[in-house]
């Protein structure tokens, strides 16, 4: 067999792609399309952070990640990553960011580079689904609230070591009680 | 048919010519005017003869109309719509939850609107200070916005290779600071009231 292997030349992503594209509303055609997606990657090098129609943003995040998988894989001697790169981020000094600074934070990762939330809608008014897409490690406040039930706060560590104490003076009693049946017994 | 139509428009025709033949000659016609009718005429007994169904139906056209009564199901469904393409009635939505962190509500599966709100104001701040520092340079270094104060907290070696933006303000205390206040005062000796104190 001389076929070559789908995942030498494609790097996998961690994200679900659909199979199926979806539509932008596109005046321009199919080119028009692209400049839109464009300048959304751009963007999202860019800010880190943007909050976009759930469409657009659901299609900028599928390129973003294989711009970034690209770059991991051959580095910026390759020169079709670069020329990738190149066309893909319209301003420039944004191509030194990808390769000096997203390479380094996000090759040691195991999920995905971005992340991609519903934001929320005013209710009630009828809008389109907006979401938030950012880029993961950015130096912005998190999104998502820490968790109130963390284990390792101070009044969950007192109630699990009660509990521990409530349990052993239980079994003490039983194993009491246990002992004096059995002397009854004899 | 057709010689009576033809017939009709020419003499519509030859009218219409006789009138403006008459404008021409006389000036505008004068407008119509009120006359009297003969009361006695209208008041002509009609013919007292029945109506004949069948002769009806050969003389007249039918238009359409509903051969059959719409079934209950039909008309249920136009009244109420349908449950799994388009209710009309109210149904109480059950996707909504209250926020654990601040306690407003938030959709399923969506960010909570007061939380989110907070972190977006605080990120386009950050967004602007960053563009504004950066401007067209290349950037080579991950980019640490501080708020005033913290860069002391941490030794110089932790910010090495780090490109620091820092803003003018001090952290935004994300905690109600009424929380702290002591709503009851206990153990003092006075007794009365102070109405001072009430509002």
């Amino acid at each position: 067999m001389n076929q070559a292997e789908v995942s030498q030349l494609i790097s996998k992503l961690r994200i679900r792609i659909s199979p199926r594209h979806k539509n932008l509303k596109c005046p321009e055609g199919p080119q028009g399309r692209l400049n839109k997606l464009r300048k959304t990657v751009n963007a999202l090098f860019k800010y880190e952070r943007l909050e976009l129609n759930y469409t657009i943003a659901d299609e900028t995040r599928g390129y973003a990640e294989r711009l970034i998988s690209e770059a991991i894989r051959h580095g910026d001697t390759h020169k079709p990553t670069m020329e990738m790169a190149d066309y893909w981020i319209e301003e420039k000094q944004l191509i030194h960011k990808l390769f000096k600074v997203l390479v380094p934070r996000f090759s040691d990762y195991k999920t995905s580079y971005t992340m991609l939330y519903r934001a929320p809608k005013a209710y009630p008014d009828i809008v389109y689904p907006r979401s938030v897409l950012e880029l993961r490690g950015n130096p912005f406040p998190s999104i998502l609230p820490q968790r109130i039930d963390q284990r390792n706060f101070i009044h969950n560590i007192l109630l699990e070591e009660a509990k521990k104490a409530y349990r052993a003076e239980k079994y003490e009693q039983i194993t009491k009680s246990l002992n004096e049946q059995d002397v009854v017994d004899k | 048919m057709k010689g009576l139509l033809t017939f009709k428009r020419i003499k519509n025709h030859l009218t219409f010519n006789f009138n403006a033949f008459c404008n021409v000659l006389f000036g505008q016609m004068p407008p119509p005017a009120l006359s009297f009718a003969n009361p006695v005429e209208t008041l002509k007994p009609s013919s007292q003869h029945l109506i004949d169904v069948q002769q009806l139906f050969k003389n007249s056209i039918l238009w359409a109309v509903p051969k059959h009564r719409r079934t209950i199901e039909k008309r249920l469904g136009r009244k109420f719509g349908y449950i799994t393409e388009f209710y009309k009635m109210l149904m109480p939505r059950t996707d909504l939850f209250t926020c654990n962190h601040c306690g407003h509500y938030y959709q399923r599966r969506h960010l909570c609107p007061n939380c989110y709100k907070r972190v977006k104001d605080e990120t386009t701040e950050f967004q602007e200070v960053i563009e504004k520092e950066l401007g067209l340079d290349p950037i080579e270094q991950e980019v640490v916005v501080l708020y005033k104060g913290e860069k002391t907290k941490k030794p110089e070696e932790f910010w090495k290779g780090k490109r620091i933006v820092e803003l003018k303000r001090e952290k935004p205390v994300w905690f109600c600071r009424n929380l702290l206040q002591r709503t009851t005062i206990g153990n003092s000796d006075c007794k009365d009231v102070k109405p001072s104190e009430l509002a």
